[in-house]
């Protein structure tokens, strides 16, 4: 493969990779916005959480692999009690007193992980049987990254498998269409409100372990992902996996190539694109539900 | 004759023991002076004391900065008072730090550099990282006529025509002697093939424009085959990296800092890039460590202090900070962070040993007496002659590079600096501002 | 007819009360109140939005940083710019903006509105960021001139003087206040209440629903422009993330709610509130955000009417009358 070949296709790699990352993030958004119409702005928080989670994890003698598992499982724990606690209480006064509440949450969390785990740099290494490089065709590629691609696509075709095979997902499904009609049908929404944001904030948290080995773990990695996240959803459509999916690995791409070719607009095309489709298009690509 | 000499050689040895008693009284003095020293929790003395302000980030995503320069002031506060304090107006007294927090914004700066002032009634300030949060200090202080030790900021700009102010005095090396030093090393390399890749702001882009202007003067014949501005705290570098591998580039030149640093220097390696950077803030032990000796081999970092173990003084604070960092201190400080030698809070450290030798030369605290100290004064630090240029108050010095390799001397899990460098002050002496009245002739 | 002189007597006082600040409190004082005053309006314009109209905006620190902008680059770029007129450009900035995306915003109410302004508001912080040339990047505009107050007859009032500045940014401040609060008092400020509680009844009742929601957007861009035009003069120093940033649209937000949306004054006491908390608790931490976000948090659970809401029930309960809510 001759140098500029192995670049296009490098650059295709690298979208991918952070295309799949963005999607593992935004599919926790999109599901808890498609369900319960709380625009989760704490949900990149979570993502960083799960980080330092991670960290800590490690810290004390554990590998990745058990970070990988519990990490999430703890973010996850976490995600439900705000459920719980926080937004159950005031979902019936309206979207906005959720919105802020979140708004809240973020702010806490930011400032929590300082408390607990300081404010410098935490750095994990990828672990030794991911490390080192593959030939794809002749390209190297990072096998770590690869590994990232893979995840997060066994993890969309688990989720497929939920939502698409058993009774909760099919309640889910429906909820996202017309949550006032499941709950006439006697199901027990709460409950199910719960399991989507477990699973949503269980989502980051894969994301927010599966970057650390990339990524030094600070007070502040949550702030560009958070609006990554989100203009992935809006172009996407709210509460659409789907929509998620392909507009995370759009961006993705649109990342390396804007990289590539065009380094100074490349940001602002992204959001220009988000505005342009929520002006046109509010109930984005793939979106069902406004 | 003969009793002559053998009175001379009596001399010679006394002359000798006296001096290895001394240099062993010494070493230890600076032990037993600093054995209580916990920077987790300093001893802050009261009442009538020299009060400093230190205005940095505490909070938000930068606090990592303030707890970073807040060991190295209260290292030099506890040093001095426990030697009984600075004499000032005829008192001695003892060094008070008071912190502010920037939050990393201009408004809150703004209010923590008056609160300093106004209400805590401090003497000095000291402070900032983030040049734009730098100004706002220092345009503060200047409004109260209060002296602004501008210790942290390397921006040019900040000391210019337009910014310029009698009552800032700026002590760290600056972004065109940054450029300029790695410049010179480069004109006797074979490489000639450079990529730049900088933060998108202004110091990155500063930074890149000089190291460009300077390349051309020192290597004519080099070429910038690449030239990229990444946002600040960028989460996926591969897209930047894969450019570079096709571009031929032989050196990187980076100015960017932590986590931008680390993250891009550790994508790098995992992804099978292991050209040199040609750096500035590549040379802590977190981000080495992650890299690890080959991953940190050929590193070109160019610094305004570099560990040079000729220097009885960087030896003693070596092996006392060392011993005190193994052994007692607590977190945040016991971390692989704050090893010495350290760049950036060794320079700290230093540079607020010749400002607290000032003020003690001043024998006040009064601005106007510091000023006339301060201007074109010439201090021997332990990171070689400091000298305060009277016109704009920037700091004149020589600068430091060195190609990192192993074994180093200091550390066994990455490598680190070997040959050092010297760019000698002449050579890196920054530009005079223009338009500044002050200066000219 | 007694109800009246007491509301004299009152703003008499207050008027008293303000003028003498400076005096008694000493400059640094003295700035943070400013500060606080900027706040206050920033937080007015926005409560007209969110406690007014129903609309909760996640990013009005674009009109904010607007106005700081154009009157930063104004007083940069045009020299012998009067004051006045600085602030006029600065106001004028933010209302074009709000002119332009109105029209885009106003057909959208709920989760969505709040999403649009959001991305509006990213927006423009990502393209101040990116044209460094124009707006200084994330270092931002800094040390332009601030000119003297010229009033005529009398000689220029020296606007660096930190007393002279509170006394020009209090009137400018206190008078945009009291515009908004006549402003709904006027119709408008009918209807808007209206669109709030039930925007379908404003239609049948022959209102055009977007029209007004248009003009409200409006009016609260500008105003929040006012309060970015003096956050600018009183710092001298604009960057993105100061005035551009999500948390610069996001303290007002917890600045109402924690005052109270649906009363004039709650965005007021909020404001003041979080400004004392913060004075108080620096003294203590450094972590005033993670008070900010409990107290945010626990508001939203315990009192979602804000101090406002608790006074009213404690007023309610103790005088046993019916208030204006």
């Amino acid at each position: 493969m001759d140098a500029t070949t192995a670049m296009y296709v490098g650059q295709i790699m690298h979208g991918l990779a952070y295309g799949m990352l963005l999607f593992l993030v935004a599919s926790g958004l999109t599901l808890i916005f498609g369900m319960m119409g709380i625009l989760n702005l704490a949900h990149a928080s979570f993502f960083m959480l799960s980080a330092y989670f991670c960290v800590s994890v490690i810290h004390m003698g554990g590998n990745f692999w058990l970070a990988l598992l519990a990490a999430p499982i703890i973010t996850a724990v976490i995600g439900v009690m705000v459920e719980r606690f926080l937004l159950r209480g005031i979902h019936a006064s309206g979207h906005i007193g959720e919105l802020i509440l979140t708004v809240g949450v973020m702010m806490v969390i930011m400032e929590a992980v300082q408390v607990f785990w300081g404010t410098d740099s935490h750095m994990i290494s990828v672990p030794s049987a991911l490390a080192g490089m593959v030939n794809i065709f002749g390209l190297q590629y990072p096998l770590y990254r690869l590994f990232v691609i893979f995840l997060a696509l066994a993890i969309l075709g688990l989720l497929v498998l939920f939502l698409f095979k058993t009774k909760m997902g099919m309640i889910i499904r429906a909820g996202v269409s017309d949550a006032e009609m499941v709950e006439a049908l006697g199901i027990n929404m709460p409950l199910v409100f719960m399991m989507v944001f477990a699973a949503g904030t269980w989502l980051a948290g894969v994301a927010g372990v599966a970057i650390s080995p990339l990524l030094s773990v600070f007070p502040g990695m949550a702030d560009q992902m958070g609006m990554d996240a989100f203009v992935v959803v809006v172009v996407g459509g709210f509460g659409s996996l789907l929509g998620a999916f392909v507009s995370a690995l759009f961006f993705g791409l649109l990342n390396s190539f804007g990289i590539q070719f065009l380094p100074r607009i490349a940001p602002v095309l992204m959001f220009v694109f988000m505005v342009l489709v929520l002006s046109f298009k509010p109930k984005g690509l793939f979106g069902e539900r406004e | 004759m003969k009793r002559c000499f053998f009175l001379l050689r009596g001399v010679l040895t006394l002359l000798v023991l006296g001096m290895l008693v001394t240099s062993a009284w010494a070493s230890d003095a600076l032990m037993d002076r600093m054995a209580d020293f916990d920077p987790s929790n300093p001893v802050v003395p009261k009442g009538d004391t020299i009060k400093i302000g230190h205005l940095n980030p505490f909070s938000g995503p930068a606090a990592m900065n303030g707890e970073l320069y807040h060991i190295a002031l209260h290292w030099v506060a506890h040093d001095l008072n426990k030697q009984g304090g600075v004499m000032v107006d005829g008192k001695l007294k003892k060094i008070e730090i008071i912190k502010g927090d920037t939050m990393s914004k201009p408004i809150n700066a703004k209010k923590a550099a008056e609160r300093l002032i106004l209400g805590d009634k401090v003497d000095l300030l000291w402070g900032s990282t983030g040049s734009h949060i730098s100004l706002v200090c220092q345009q503060t202080a200047a409004k109260y006529k209060k002296i602004y030790v501008s210790a942290l900021s390397i921006s040019d700009s900040l000391m210019d025509a337009e910014n310029f102010n009698r009552y800032t005095f700026h002590t760290p090396w600056t972004t065109s002697q940054a450029a300029k030093s790695l410049a010179y090393f480069y004109a006797k390399r074979p490489e000639k093939k450079f990529y730049i890749l900088c933060q998108d702001y202004s110091f990155g882009h500063a930074l890149a424009e000089k190291f460009k202007g300077y390349l051309k003067e020192f290597r004519p014949d080099a070429e910038i085959v690449g030239e990229d501005y990444h946002p600040l705290f960028t989460k996926d570098f591969a897209p930047y990296l894969e450019k570079i591998k096709a571009s031929g580039a032989e050196v990187i030149f980076s100015g960017d800092w932590m986590p931008d640093s680390v993250n891009l220097l550790k994508q790098s390696r995992d992804s099978g890039l292991n050209l040199p950077f040609a750096n500035m803030y590549m040379d802590d032990p977190i981000t080495l460590g992650v890299v690890g000796v080959e991953g940190s081999a050929g590193l070109v970092n160019a610094n305004q202090y570099m560990i040079n173990d000729m220097d009885p003084r960087t030896r003693e604070l070596n092996k006392v900070w060392n011993h005190l960092h193994d052994s007692k201190w607590e977190e945040p400080y016991n971390s692989s962070l704050y090893v010495w030698p350290l760049g950036v809070v060794a320079s700290a450290i230093n540079t607020t040993y010749w400002m607290m030798d000032v003020v003690e030369r001043a024998g006040s605290t009064d601005p106007e007496k510091i000023i006339a100290t301060w201007e074109g004064d010439k201090y021997n630090s332990f990171a070689g002659v400091l000298e305060m240029r009277a016109c704009d108050h920037v700091t004149v010095r020589d600068t430091y590079v060195s190609e990192f390799s192993h074994p180093a001397k200091w550390f066994d899990n990455f490598s680190y600096i070997d040959k050092i460098v010297t760019v000698p002050s002449y050579v890196v002496e920054p530009p005079l501002p223009e338009g500044l009245d002050r200066c000219k002739k | 007819m007694t109800k009246i002189w007491i509301k004299t007597l009152a703003a008499i006082i207050l008027i008293g009360l303000l003028i003498a600040f400076p005096k008694v409190m000493g400059v640094l004082n003295t700035n943070i109140f400013i500060g606080f005053a900027i706040m206050a309006l920033f937080a007015v314009s926005l409560n007209l939005m969110l406690g007014y109209t129903g609309l909760l905006s996640f990013g009005h620190a674009m009109f904010f940083g607007l106005g700081a902008y154009t009157t930063a680059l104004s007083l940069k770029h045009i020299d012998n710019l009067p004051i006045s007129m600085a602030l006029l450009l600065g106001v004028l900035g933010a209302v074009v903006c709000a002119v332009i995306v109105s029209p885009l915003l106003v057909r959208l109410s709920g989760t969505a509105f709040s999403m649009l302004t959001l991305a509006f508001g990213q927006l423009m912080y990502i393209v101040c960021l990116k044209f460094r040339e124009v707006t200084g990047g994330a270092d931002g505009l800094g040390g332009f001139p601030v000119p003297d107050l010229k009033i005529p007859f009398t000689g220029g009032i020296d606007m660096t003087d930190p007393v002279n500045f509170y006394y020009f940014a209090i009137t400018v401040l206190g008078g945009c206040i009291l515009l908004i609060w006549r402003f709904t008092k006027t119709p408008i400020g009918s209807v808007m209440i209206s669109i709030r509680d039930n925007d379908n009844r404003v239609d049948y009742l022959g209102f055009h629903v977007p029209s007004v929601k248009s003009l409200v957007f409006i009016v609260s861009g500008g105003f929040a422009g006012a309060a970015g035009a003096i956050y600018a003069l009183f710092q001298n120093m604009v960057s993105t993330d100061g005035v551009l940033g999500l948390f610069t649209s996001f303290n007002p937000i917890i600045m109402t709610i924690i005052g109270g949306v649906s009363s004039f004054t709650g965005p007021i006491i909020g404001a003041g509130l979080l400004t004392i908390l913060e004075e108080f608790l620096l003294r203590y931490t450094d972590r005033i955000a993670l008070f900010n976000g409990l107290v945010l948090i626990l508001m939203i659970k315990f009192a979602p009417g804000g101090i406002m809401g608790i006074w009213d029930g404690v007023y309610r309960k103790w005088f046993k009358r019916r208030t204006l809510s």
